[in-house]
């Protein structure tokens, strides 16, 4: 079998191959002990970072559901500063391509943290985390056309990089709040994250999570976003990355063809930590075997 | 066991004994993770292929068994995860992740060790227990537990304990007061080296009091829900005291833990 071109080209962002983590469910340490090379990831992903260090919220933070993961932890981090001196170092030992997660309390933080790591050597991308709540308007930016746009442009008036906006599954209209990303000037567009869900319990008859509700992710999203990824590919000319309880290389295949140009793997690799080299290779197979040359030739074939 | 590679692995279950119900010994052999395992580690358990259960289980070692390449589990039947692996049997396979987390530790000239446990609480013990023996350390056990049946693998450490006291609630064996009381008698006239508690967050502050008074090394083993085990989900979060410069902060008991000193966590 010949050889399968795996390379995209996701507006101005370079990968090897089609396959990242998603925010907030990866992490690298010092003694980086996963059981493979993370060189063969397409990218890495940081946790989604604020300015300043967040403790996340109250005990618990994760409950499991079916075939689903409900987690409120609050986006805790050590802040911008700690991430550039301790972390981004172990990431780019890791990978080549360093995409840094952000998040903000309202736009103008976003701003400030762009301006920051716009600074900074060894990043690839930024993705904004846009489903963070908004301490100003008290509205979550992703749910919001002319907020999402906003924080766009502002962080493009500031950043050199490729901005990833990952968009939020709780809207309306998914596809509204893509054009007004791409209206902000966005390269890239991720989605969906998590969807808002929260557990019972039926013993103390009170809420499982610590903050109540929280976000659902796992295979139980994955159909909700693979129409999301569809209805937005079908919409607006941009790259999609698509995320949504992705477990396997089936899975990834299908966001592909829905669209999508790469995918996040999130919830699968918690379980499995050789998921995503099972995916790139499950992909690679896949193109080989159907007789493509490159992946480009099955985005959006659906 | 900082830097070294964690391990996925299939592995066969050896057999399995429900010892009073809804409690389980699963053994099982997998050589990989028992040739790196310590004393208060733990695996990531899957016996599912299906996504509902979705995520592993994290169980702690009940028993390693280095020659033989296997390992015990010991754990209650709570929920969808535990009940699939109560019908496991000889021949069976399961994947696990592993070994996690950080192990125990002897401090330098440890002499004599106490192990203090309630319930279920009493699974981390037995590993702890048999490493301690094969280094000539004397064991002193408190064991608690609500009813006499439910002070699991008490045969098992009488056996090897130097000496063992019991308390349960409804003073079925031993007395109903409190087991950390026992360790208070033996402090007065022995000196203890290290301490081991897990289960009872009661027990926990009671041996933390005595560690302030005897001065004796204390850790608590913890558990928690993970998603992961390998500090990535950041779910497993739980808080630092405020003391020890440690204000505002949470640890991961995974990745932190799951044994940590005494006095620097908050249960």
């Amino acid at each position: 079998m010949k050889k399968v071109d795996m390379s995209i080209n996701l507006g101005g962002l370079q990968l090897k191959n089609p396959v990242m983590p998603a925010s907030g469910t990866f992490d690298l340490y010092e003694d980086n002990n996963l059981p493979y090379d993370t060189k063969v990831l397409g990218a890495v992903m940081t946790k989604s970072i604020f300015l300043k260090k967040r403790l996340g919220n109250p005990l618990p933070l994760i409950c499991e559901s079916t075939s689903g993961l409900i987690n409120a932890l609050g986006t805790p981090g050590e802040g911008v500063e700690y991430l550039i001196k301790n972390k981004l170092p172990i990431f780019r030992k890791a990978n080549r391509t360093v995409i840094v997660s952000i998040g903000g309390n309202g736009v103008k933080e976003y701003k400030l943290l762009a301006e920051r790591l716009d600074k900074v050597e060894g990043i690839a991308a930024l993705e904004l985390d846009l489903s963070c709540s908004n301490n100003v308007d008290n509205i979550i930016i992703a749910r919001d056309e002319f907020l999402t746009e906003q924080t766009v442009a502002q962080v493009k008036e500031v950043s050199t990089k490729p901005i990833i906006a990952k968009l939020s599954a709780n809207v309306t209209d998914i596809t509204k709040i893509a054009r007004a990303a791409q209206k902000g000037g966005v390269d890239i567009l991720s989605l969906i994250n998590t969807v808002s869900a929260m557990a019972i319990d039926i013993k103390t008859k009170k809420p499982v999570l610590g903050n109540k509700v929280g976000g659902l992710s796992g295979p139980a999203i994955k159909p909700i976003a693979l129409k999301m990824v569809w209805d937005v590919a079908h919409t607006v000319d941009l790259p999609i990355i698509g995320i949504g309880g992705i477990s396997n290389s089936e899975d990834a295949i299908e966001f592909l063809l829905a669209g999508a140009s790469a995918v996040e793997v999130g919830t699968a690799a918690l379980i499995n930590p050789l998921v995503m080299l099972e995916i790139i290779q499950g992909i690679e197979k896949y193109l080989g075997q159907q007789g493509y040359s490159s992946l480009e030739e099955i985005i959006g074939l659906a | 066991m900082k830097g070294a590679k964690l391990i996925q692995v299939y592995a066969k279950v050896l057999n399995q004994t429900e010892i009073i119900t809804n409690h389980f010994i699963l053994k099982i052999f997998s050589p990989e993770i028992v040739k790196k395992a310590i004393p208060g580690q733990f695996v990531m358990l899957s016996a599912w292929k299906q996504k509902d259960p979705l995520l592993r289980r994290p169980f702690t070692f009940n028993r390693l068994f280095p020659e033989e390449g296997s390992f015990e589990i010991l754990y209650k039947k709570v929920g969808k995860g535990t009940e699939i692996m109560s019908y496991l049997k000889a021949g069976d396979q399961v994947s696990l992740l592993g070994p996690l987390g950080n192990g125990i530790k002897f401090p330098q000239n440890t002499k004599k060790i106490a192990i203090v446990c309630r319930g279920i609480g009493v699974a981390p013990m037995l590993a702890i227990i048999d490493k301690a023996k094969e280094k000539g350390i004397d064991i002193y056990a408190y064991l608690s537990a609500a009813t006499k049946d439910l002070l699991l693998v008490k045969k098992e450490i009488k056996q090897k304990a130097k000496l063992l006291y019991i308390t349960t609630d409804d003073a079925s064996l031993g007395t109903s007061g409190k087991v950390t009381d026992f360790l208070e008698k033996t402090l007065k006239d022995t000196k203890i080296d290290a301490v081991y508690t897990c289960g009872s967050k009661r027990l926990k502050r009671h041996t933390e009091r005595l560690k302030e008074l005897y001065g004796f090394n204390a850790w608590v083993i913890l558990e928690e829900h993970m998603a992961c085990g390998f500090g990535a989900c950041k779910g497993c979060a739980c808080k630092a005291k405020k003391d020890n410069n440690h204000k505002g902060k949470y640890f991961l008991v995974c990745k932190d833990g799951p044994v940590f000193p005494i006095d620097e966590v908050e249960v």
